[in-house]
């Protein structure tokens, strides 16, 4: 038995890992100066972080309590979030109907829903939130739309994939009991699935609060604007008030969806 | 009396369902009035922007002027992505509990998950307040980001290292730098590298969004475009982003293919 050493460097392989480093070294100088990004500009203006940190502490939590429009925005961001995952989770879940083999028999419609899913995850959501902030103003409404546009987009393919990927047995022999399709999709897929589904949709909404809180600088509303406003008129303070806030915020969302998440997929509710 | 008994058992059978519609139906009416949802206005809104589609014929003399952004978009998302691959790296091995002290790795994954927490579009909104509009900014946020995301996947992958290779490295005799060097990294530099090919797809889309808020490059001349009303701009915009996003996708694929063919770099 021949005993190779993984932990050796043979001749042929560190000849082939000093290329790869250097090839990777070269284009990552050349990239630095093409844009002119010079790290040592870390260090050198590092006192421009520390003056910015000096103005941002204390956090002014004062106006959140004051004021009623950043409480009204946090109820922003969490709506859209809400109505995005809600509006775009359902829409996802019956083109992912059309889209999967085993429940469309017609193989045109499920290539065009493909299409479609495929052409609304690739646009990406910069084009999308803009579109609709010119179709329907500033404002929470053109966050909600891009959230559902892109919760379509991703998990219209994922649940596909949940679709397909369940038991062809108890549908065959629902089949061969002189079931209808919608009775097959009634009785075997949807119990298969529904678990999945919901704790996909906790996932989706984890995803859009923190989508919809870089939304809101491109104009959709919510937390992320009130955010931008505060930076851009440099009241440092109330803007790490609105950070921490943000932050807890995703926070707390993560550990809900996955709480949620684990209990369903765990086995429990919905069976 | 066996109808009543049937319609009830209907209920109960669909107690569950029923309960969830009437908990989401008035959530669903109360978030859309937060949101100021107006159907009227979007049929109205999009049947305007039809109009529009018609005047969204690519200009393609802009290409020329596209391809710089575009270019410095891409280098942004490649330089962020692989400083941050490094030094998370590093993150990940004080974040490791095989090799870091308890109170090292507790506080090192404190930092991760706030990384994490944050988006990189307010990091960068943060970072943009100390070192102004440009390029560094937007690296910058990127190897955050990066460093928040790669720093925990890949402490994890070292902690699920089989303990006996390692403690085998360390029995002849190893420093601890060896251990490093000749137990850890050689172990892990596969998933390193396909965690970092999957983080660059990412970052390519993310320096889009960073661009327009300050990070420059193919974003912010998107986002002008629209500021501009000028929507044959953007469209060709759009199209090169789509074709940048489309090109480093193959380019990313291709590579994790090839390195998963060559037996990852051993």
């Amino acid at each position: 038995m021949k005993v190779t050493s993984h932990y050796t460097f043979s001749p042929v392989s560190y000849r082939q890992r000093a290329t790869i480093f250097s090839v990777i070294a070269v284009v990552l100088v050349a990239a630095c100066v093409f844009m002119g990004f010079d790290p040592s500009m870390l260090f050198t203006e590092f006192h421009y972080v520390i003056d910015l940190f000096k103005e941002m502490t204390p956090p002014r939590f004062h106006d959140l309590w004051q004021d009623k429009t950043i409480g009204l925005a946090i109820l922003e961001t969490l709506s859209m979030a809400f109505m995005g995952t809600l509006i775009g989770g359902s829409v996802a879940l019956v083109l992912a109907f059309l889209a999967a083999a085993n429940t469309m028999p017609l193989a045109a419609v499920r290539l065009m829903v493909r299409a479609v899913l495929s052409f609304q995850r690739v646009i990406p959501s910069l084009f999308i939130v803009l579109i609709f902030v010119a179709a329907v103003g500033l404002g929470p409404f053109a966050g909600m739309l891009t959230l559902v546009f892109s919760t379509i987009g991703t998990f219209g393919q994922l649940f596909t994939e949940i679709i397909e990927n369940t038991q062809q047995e108890p549908a065959d022999a629902i089949y061969a009991t002189g079931a209808t399709r919608w009775q097959v999709i009634r009785y075997v897929i949807l119990p298969q699935t529904l678990p999945s589904f919901t704790a996909n949709l906790f996932y989706a909404y984890d995803i859009n609060i923190r989508a919809a809180i870089g939304l809101g600088i491109f104009g959709g509303g919510g937390i992320g604007f009130q955010l931008f406003q505060a930076m851009r008129l440099l009241h440092y303070r109330d803007a790490l008030a609105l950070i921490c806030v943000t932050v807890l915020l995703i926070v707390l969302t993560e550990k809900m969806s996955d709480a949620l998440r684990g209990q369903l997929l765990g086995g429990g509710a919905l069976k | 009396m066996n109808a009543i008994f049937y319609s009830l058992r209907g209920i109960r059978r669909y107690q569950k369902s029923l309960l969830v519609v009437a908990v989401i139906t008035p959530l669903a009416f109360g978030a859309s009035w937060v949101c100021g949802v107006r159907w009227d206005i979007l049929w109205k809104g999009l049947a305007d922007s039809a109009a529009l589609v018609k005047l969204m014929t690519p200009e393609w003399d802009a290409f020329a002027e596209m391809l710089q952004p575009a270019l410095d978009s891409v280098l942004i998302a490649l330089v962020g992505t692989l400083l941050g691959t490094v030094l998370s790296i590093f993150f990940a091995f004080a974040a490791a509990s095989n090799i870091a002290p308890r109170w090292l790795r507790n506080s090192v994954r404190f930092i991760l998950g706030l990384e994490r927490a944050m988006p990189e579009i307010v990091i960068l909104l943060f970072l943009v307040a100390a070192f102004g509009m440009g390029p560094f900014a937007g690296v910058l946020s990127l190897t955050i980001g990066c460093i928040g995301m790669l720093g925990k996947l890949i402490a994890d992958a070292i902690e699920e290292l089989d303990p006996i290779s390692l403690e085998s490295i360390e029995a002849i005799g190893a420093t601890k730098i060896q251990l490093l060097v000749f137990g850890v990294i050689q172990q892990i530099m596969p998933s390193v590298i396909s965690f970092a090919l999957f983080r660059f797809e990412l970052s390519i889309r993310l320096s889009v969004v960073l661009g327009a808020v300050g990070a420059g490059g193919i974003g912010l001349e998107m986002y002008r475009a629209f500021f501009l009303l000028d929507y044959r701009r953007a469209t060709t915009a759009l199209v090169v982003i789509l074709a940048m996003v489309f090109i480093t996708e193959r380019l990313s694929e291709f590579l994790r293919k090839k390195i998963k063919a060559e037996g990852a770099l051993k």
